[in-house]
């Protein structure tokens, strides 16, 4: 990870509107280039050639949740040291510990503001470098 | 980015309708997996469990995101009192039906609620790009002090119509608190007597004033109180106006428009031709002490970029320059159809009144002798600028309402038509009509007639974006040009406008009316050119009318 900016994000999450919604957060105001996934399936089929600095996962989908799908991600080789971020709806405590354990540097929780979500991902993106 | 905010927050409220609507749709579904739970048998019942923990989960992960944080305090609660059933393999007994119904409940009063707001907003974002006020981006906010809840409302609302946003008080002793709560107002409308106390509001407003921030607040009195002390408090704690009820709704809103406009005019622009830099520079100097706004120009070769660039009121002009002469330069300008009126003003060491004269001839509008005391020249300057101002708006605008005349229109409309037959674009074009105005001039004089006109106006301005062009026809009739609109944008927008005039009530004596109007839209491309438009919207407006009036007709429907 040599570059400094974050720029390209990976984005699961199966709820149409919760995308429609994320994916204008994250473009406009953060003006980050997004690519959306509806499925585990989906990302594991456009992760590598989309190269993203940064994967954003919901945890509860459907078929393939998102902890399985990051460790399926973790399985290409590009992708093995990408920073990921869940999102979830269920912030207990002891889940937000087993989710860093699979990796994750950070938990957002459901539901966000629109108007801040891009600025908590910045945020968390310059933590994990300084860290 | 500050840009794209605003487009932000209206793609937001688009949403967060649609998401509105969807809640609905899933509150149903929640509520009948509750009504099959009593039949159902305990394998069925965890499947209803964990089908309600599941859609639960979503609503609560995106309630709030969408602007209902009811929903999401409500579907986590069902979401958690499934997995605490789940968990315990639905021994959780009979209890949870009735903890979900009610929760299921909530979450549909969360809905409810919040679904009238967001259609409000929706409806706020569906009106065309941009929805900015005409003159002003903002509403208007005021305080109304009056005890009476009926009354208070009355002109809540009455204001609203007008665009006015006003928060109610009900005692001038929540003034101060509600200034430091809800944020500063644009103007106060102060009744007097209060608990039978002459001097209640009087006694506030006068430590209210003490305040250096309160200082620019306008205060207008409405009260029923006559009384040479009351007046006298007023005047000395600086009321604008003093109002004795009952007041006309319209008349009241003139009076806010006064008090709450900024008179500031724009700043006169006045371009200074002079080869003397440091001449120029001390008559900009002078000017611009005055509040004008100045350019210089020192190479007479500059001259047609500063009039396009700057467009200046009045050109002051020094006589005698290198290259050209003063009066060779006036000629110049006076060649420009636009600036045939602009009065250009020299200003020189010349003292032979016949040389001066010569000057004058060849479009000079006064000649000033140097040195010249700084007074007299910003006093020569400020009465040719503005006469030439009042005199370009007196060709463009009609006088009463202060909208565009007729002729101004139909060439705004010209204009207009031929920008969107360049980019292929989209406008609207509106064809207004008072309904039995005749009726309101037979019945209450032409005086209450126009105050009907003027509040129609004033509406239009309110309610248009600065970008649209709003003209006065003749009579009663008005018309709107609306960029970047399409038919049913302009229907949408003239629908609610409508909507506000017919709720404006009028008083004259002891009696009061309400006037409608009726409107015809026309679009472009669907009409192709000026005439076709103005055509087009006229037999719309004509169906309105033959259909009963008070109603806005699309074209297309009027065609068919």
């Amino acid at each position: 990870m040599s570059t400094a900016e974050i720029s390209k994000i990976l984005y699961v999450e199966d709820d149409p509107d919760i995308q429609v919604v994320a994916k204008m957060a994250l473009e406009t105001v953060g003006g980050y280039t997004l690519c959306v996934c509806s499925s585990g399936q989906e990302a594991l089929d456009h992760g590598e050639e989309f190269a993203p600095d940064l994967i954003l996962l919901d945890v509860m989908m459907p078929e393939m949740d998102g902890p399985t799908t990051l460790v399926n991600l973790r399985t290409i080789s590009a992708l093995e040291q990408t920073p990921a971020v869940f999102m979830t709806a269920k912030v207990m405590p002891s889940d937000v510990e087993r989710y860093k354990e699979l990796g994750a540097v950070d938990v957002i929780a459901k539901p966000f503001d629109p108007m801040a979500l891009a600025s908590r991902i910045q945020e968390i993106w310059s933590e994990c470098r300084g860290g | 980015m500050a840009d794209e905010a605003p487009s932000m927050e209206e793609k937001l409220a688009q949403l967060r309708a649609q998401y509105a609507v969807k809640i609905q749709e899933q509150v149903h579904q929640l509520d009948l997996l509750l009504k099959n739970l009593p039949h159902a048998s305990d394998i069925e019942r965890q499947d209803i469990f964990a089908k309600i923990r599941d859609a639960t989960h979503k609503l609560a992960g995106s309630g709030a995101t969408f602007g209902f944080p009811d929903v999401t305090v409500h579907a986590r609660s069902m979401e958690q009192a499934c997995i605490a059933v789940l968990d315990t393999n639905g021994d959780a007994g009979q209890g949870i039906e009735d903890t979900l119904k009610q929760h299921c409940d909530q979450l549909r009063d969360a809905v409810g609620v919040e679904d009238q707001n967001a259609m409000q907003s929706h409806v706020d974002v569906a009106r065309p790009p941009a929805p900015q006020l005409h003159g002003s981006s903002r509403l208007t906010v005021l305080i109304v002090m009056e005890y009476d809840d009926a009354t208070a409302a009355q002109t809540h609302l009455e204001m609203d119509h007008f665009g006015f946003n006003s928060r109610i008080i009900d005692h001038p002793s929540k003034l101060i608190n509600d200034i430091q709560t809800n944020g500063p107002v644009d103007a106060i409308i102060a009744g007097l007597v209060f608990d039978d106390d002459e001097k209640a509001t009087l006694k506030v407003l006068e430590e209210f004033r003490k305040d250096e921030q309160n200082h620019a607040i306008p205060i207008v009195v409405h009260t029923a109180l006559d009384s040479i002390e009351s007046r006298l408090g007023a005047v000395r704690i600086g009321v604008k106006a003093y109002l004795l009820k009952p007041v006309d709704m319209a008349d009241m809103v003139d009076v806010l428009d006064h008090v709450t406009q900024h008179h500031e005019d724009e700043p006169f622009r006045v371009l200074v031709i002079d080869d003397d830099e440091s001449l120029a520079r001390h008559t900009e100097i002078v000017l611009q002490s005055a509040g004008m706004s100045t350019e210089i120009v020192t190479d007479p070769m500059e001259l047609f970029r500063a009039l396009d660039n700057f467009s200046p009121e009045l050109i002051l002009l020094d006589l005698y320059m290198p290259g050209c002469n003063g009066q060779e330069i006036a000629a110049i300008v006076r060649q420009r159809e636009e600036y045939a009126g602009i009065p250009i003003v020299f200003l020189s060491g010349e003292s032979d009144k016949d040389k001066q004269l010569l000057a004058m001839e060849l479009g000079g509008d006064d000649f000033l002798t140097k040195p010249i005391r700084a007074s007299h020249l910003i006093s020569s300057v400020r009465i040719r600028a503005s006469r030439f101002r009042k005199l370009r708006s007196f060709m463009a605008r009609d006088s009463m309402t202060g909208l565009f005349n007729h002729t101004t229109t139909k060439q705004l409309l010209d204009n207009e038509v031929a920008r969107v037959q360049r980019i292929n674009g989209t406008m609207a074009l509106a064809a207004l009509d008072i309904d039995h105005f005749k009726k309101v001039n037979d019945n209450y004089g032409h005086a209450v007639g126009d105050r009907v006109i003027k509040a129609l106006a004033r509406l239009l301005r309110q309610r248009l974006r600065s970008a649209d062009v709003i003209g006065r026809m003749g009579g009663e009739e008005f018309a709107a040009i609306l960029p970047d609109s399409d038919l049913d944008q302009a229907k949408q927008v003239f629908n609610q406008v409508r909507e506000a005039f017919s709720n404006i009530v009028f008083h004259t004596g002891d009696q009061s009316f309400g006037a409608t109007f009726s409107c015809g839209v026309a679009a472009f491309p669907h009409s192709g050119t000026a005439t076709e438009l103005s055509d087009a919207a006229d037999k719309a407006l004509y169906v309105a009318k033959r259909n009963g009036r008070n109603q806005v007709v699309k074209a297309e429907s009027a065609l068919d």
